[in-house]
């Protein structure tokens, strides 16, 4: 019944509504503007690139949100010098 | 003071006829149009027909419309603005709801704005309200600016009212902020015009998600009813006479607060065969 029902909802936007609450609330209460998050991205790729080579393109910056606290989650990949440096020699472009 | 009362939702046996310490109850919401007035005026009437001793306080000033929908418009000759600047005595302001035993309407001024009485001569005019009521609800204009503020400031207790819609959670969230802000601990929220098939189907955020995102407490769950429209304009609100779902929400609302407990369920309106049988069929 569960299942039909699902089958049934269009899209399921109750959940989706719920998501972008969550996401939503967790700027509000942190009383941050969501556009900012791209502004930190360049901040901490700006900073980390001072010392290692960092991969731009698939740096992310994610607030995650619980129920009475939020953190903000980093993933930045790295590019190892060895391996760039044997990119640039190979001239191919996919290596880390 | 308000804090030493015992959390409302777990029930504590009480006397119908045990007189209750004054209360006053503040319903707002932050977004406009989610049925503030409407739970007002059907709780404040529910509330009196327990027997409890009720004014409802319009604090919409300038756009007025407890007394619409309770259909007290006529007898209107003074209003709370009146008594603030010492035109009228608060006896005089207060309009009797003849409807049931102990309800009264103190209604808002039409001609001014918000800004003719400040939250400290709210606290005032509450506090001798509570000389006489038992409970003393104050229908809060929508937005956060002055007459929110001025709504909030007596309030003991606070309903936020919530339609079940991404906006309206968003700003309940703000409402209940900035009421904690204000050291107010008693907040419950009422989550109106609920459509339980569109609940089921996951078009609809359900009770549970809007309770979750925003860790408040539910106190009410008011189904979408078409009697609420056909009510409000003949200014005869639905728990007067109605046995739809809507009012039947709305008395369990009025139980809760007069310290009953009432399991939380959404009420579904009866088929023809249950009206035709009784429920239990
Ligand atoms: N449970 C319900 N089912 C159907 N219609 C409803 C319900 N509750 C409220 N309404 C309708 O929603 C509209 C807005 O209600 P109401 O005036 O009570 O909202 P409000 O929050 O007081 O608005 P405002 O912010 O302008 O003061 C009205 O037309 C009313 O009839
Ligand atoms: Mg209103």
């Amino acid at each position: 019944m569960e299942a039909l029902n699902r089958f049934f909802a269009k899209s399921n936007s109750a959940q989706v509504a719920k998501q972008r609450l969550q996401t939503l609330l967790a700027y509000d209460r942190l009383e941050i503007p969501p556009g900012v998050l791209a502004l930190i991205k360049d901040d901490i790729v700006a900073a980390i690139s001072r010392r290692v080579s960092v991969d731009c393109e698939h740096v992310n910056v994610n607030l995650l949100h619980e129920q009475n606290s939020s953190k903000l989650v980093v993933d930045i990949p790295l590019i190892a010098n060895r391996g760039a440096r044997a990119v640039r020699s190979a001239g191919r472009s996919n290596a880390r | 003071m308000s804090n030493m009362l015992p959390s409302i939702l777990n029930g504590h046996a009480m006397n119908e006829h045990t007189p209750l310490e004054a209360q006053v109850i503040t319903v707002t919401s932050g977004k406009g149009g989610v049925g503030k007035t409407t739970l007002t005026a059907n709780v404040g009437i529910a509330l009196a027909q327990l027997g409890r001793k009720v004014v409802v306080v319009d604090s919409d000033i300038g756009l007025r419309n407890l007394d619409l929908v309770m259909g007290l418009e006529h007898r209107i000759v003074y209003d709370i603005v009146d008594y603030v600047e010492g035109r009228c005595r608060l006896r005089q302001a207060l309009i009797r709801d003849k409807r049931v035993a102990e309800l009264f309407l103190l209604p808002a001024a039409q001609t001014r704005d918000k800004t003719a009485v400040n939250p400290q001569q709210m606290i005032q005019v509450c506090d001798e309200l509570r000389k006489e009521f038992e409970f003393i609800l104050i229908d809060s204009p929508a937005g956060i600016e002055q007459g929110f503020q001025n709504a909030l400031a007596p309030a003991d207790l606070v309903l936020v009212v919530i339609n079940p819609e991404v906006s309206s959670v968003r700003d309940a969230d703000r409402v209940i902020g900035l009421a904690e802000s204000q050291g107010k601990t008693q907040i419950y929220l009422v989550i109106n015009r609920v459509v339980p098939a569109r609940v089921k189907r996951q078009e609809m955020l359900s009770v549970e998600d809007i309770k979750e995102v925003l860790s408040t407490e539910i106190i009410g769950i008011v189904p979408e009813d078409d009697a609420i429209l056909s009510a409000s304009n003949r200014g005869m609100p639905v728990v007067c006479n109605g046995k739809g779902p809507a009012a039947l929400a709305y008395r369990d609302i009025a139980r809760r607060l007069s310290g009953e407990h009432v399991p939380l369920e959404i009420p579904q309106a009866l088929g023809w065969w249950q009206r035709l049988f009784g429920k239990a069929s």
